[in-house]
């Protein structure tokens, strides 16, 4: 797909967006020139230890978008057992390069596909923020935590939402 | 869902793999590989782009020239399965009025390519989907699956 029909995408996707926002987060542009790279902030998830917390991330878009996918980042600090590295960047099968991996060790089904959109992409990373689990440790430390400390783990989390809240 | 540490370090893997097997000089891209943050969005395609790239697995991409027999056996078979789906023009009686994949609208007369699972896209836009992988996008329905199981009950 040629690099315009990616733009024209990502600007059809950015106007839905400012028409009828998706709660939970909202979506911008980081810089207005650039098309390809989006702020988003995340509203920590109701009802969840990350509820009042306020996470800035970005998402880089590709030039091939949508055949391959974005890579995300938060760029407010978080603490959380899965689908973050220590940097921050967002580990979720659905931003996997796309195809048939020869380990087998994730179904193509599995990773990305071009239907994914920046409002899909966000439903997929909140519903896994409010959802954390320890089958696969990306942050292995916060992992720790979460299994073998709840009250550390609580307390740590409760910093992250302290320090989004005065980022904004 | 799962994380990407696996991934990640298989990605590494391949691509360690690619430099050593073709030892290609790759000037620039090295250095972008190096861990760090990522604020600017990685191109694997470096190639000019008049050269055709393809996409033997996920976070593999080389240009024709570089590929291996076996690759090249495999991505003819992929060409060939897709121009043996059936293709059409759009016109107006599909219950689908979407290209999933662009979200354009079809208007009467677009080249259309209908899936074994009856979805239909754009041909330019699930074409080059489906060389990288040949999976429905919208229902993740494996295409050649669909395709071996159409001919069974044919």
């Amino acid at each position: 797909m040629a690099e315009h029909q990616s733009a024209l995408l990502l600007r059809k996707q950015l106007n839905d967006l400012k028409k009828n926002p998706v709660e939970g987060f909202s979506a911008g542009l980081a810089n207005d020139d650039d098309i390809y790279v989006w702020e988003v902030l995340i509203i920590g998830p109701p009802d969840t230890l990350y509820e009042g917390g306020f996470f800035k991330c970005h998402l880089y878009f590709p030039k091939d978008y949508p055949l391959r996918p974005p890579k995300m980042k938060f760029l407010t600090e978080i603490w959380h057992p899965n689908s973050f590295d220590k940097n921050g960047n967002v580990c979720i099968s659905i931003l996997h390069e796309p195809g048939d991996d020869k380990y087998g060790y994730e179904k193509a089904s599995e990773r990305w596909l071009p239907v994914h959109t920046v409002e899909t992409i966000l439903v997929s990373v909140i519903s896994m923020l409010a959802d954390p689990n320890d089958e696969s440790p990306a942050n292995v430390d916060a992992a720790k935590d979460w299994r073998e400390n709840p009250v550390e783990f609580k307390r740590k989390v409760a910093r992250c939402v302290r320090k989004s809240q005065e980022m904004l | 869902m799962g994380n990407c540490l696996k991934a990640v370090s298989s990605s590494n893997d391949d691509i360690s793999l690619l430099r050593e097997a073709t030892s290609i000089p790759r000037e620039s891209s090295s250095s972008s590989e190096q861990l760090g943050p990522p604020p600017s969005y990685q191109e694997t395609v470096n190639q000019p782009s008049s050269l055709p790239v393809y996409y033997p697995s996920p976070n593999v991409s080389r240009p024709a020239s570089q590929l291996t027999e076996e690759e090249q056996i495999k991505i003819a078979q992929r060409m060939g399965l897709i121009q043996h789906l059936p293709t059409g023009e759009f016109d107006g009686s599909k219950k689908n009025k979407e290209c999933a994949i662009c979200m354009g609208d079809f208007t009467i007369g677009d080249p259309i390519r209908f899936l074994p699972c009856m979805h239909i896209y754009h041909t330019e836009c699930i074409d080059d989907w489906l060389m990288r992988s040949f999976t429905c996008p919208s229902c993740m329905e494996p295409v050649d699956a669909a395709l071996l199981s159409s001919y069974q009950t044919d």
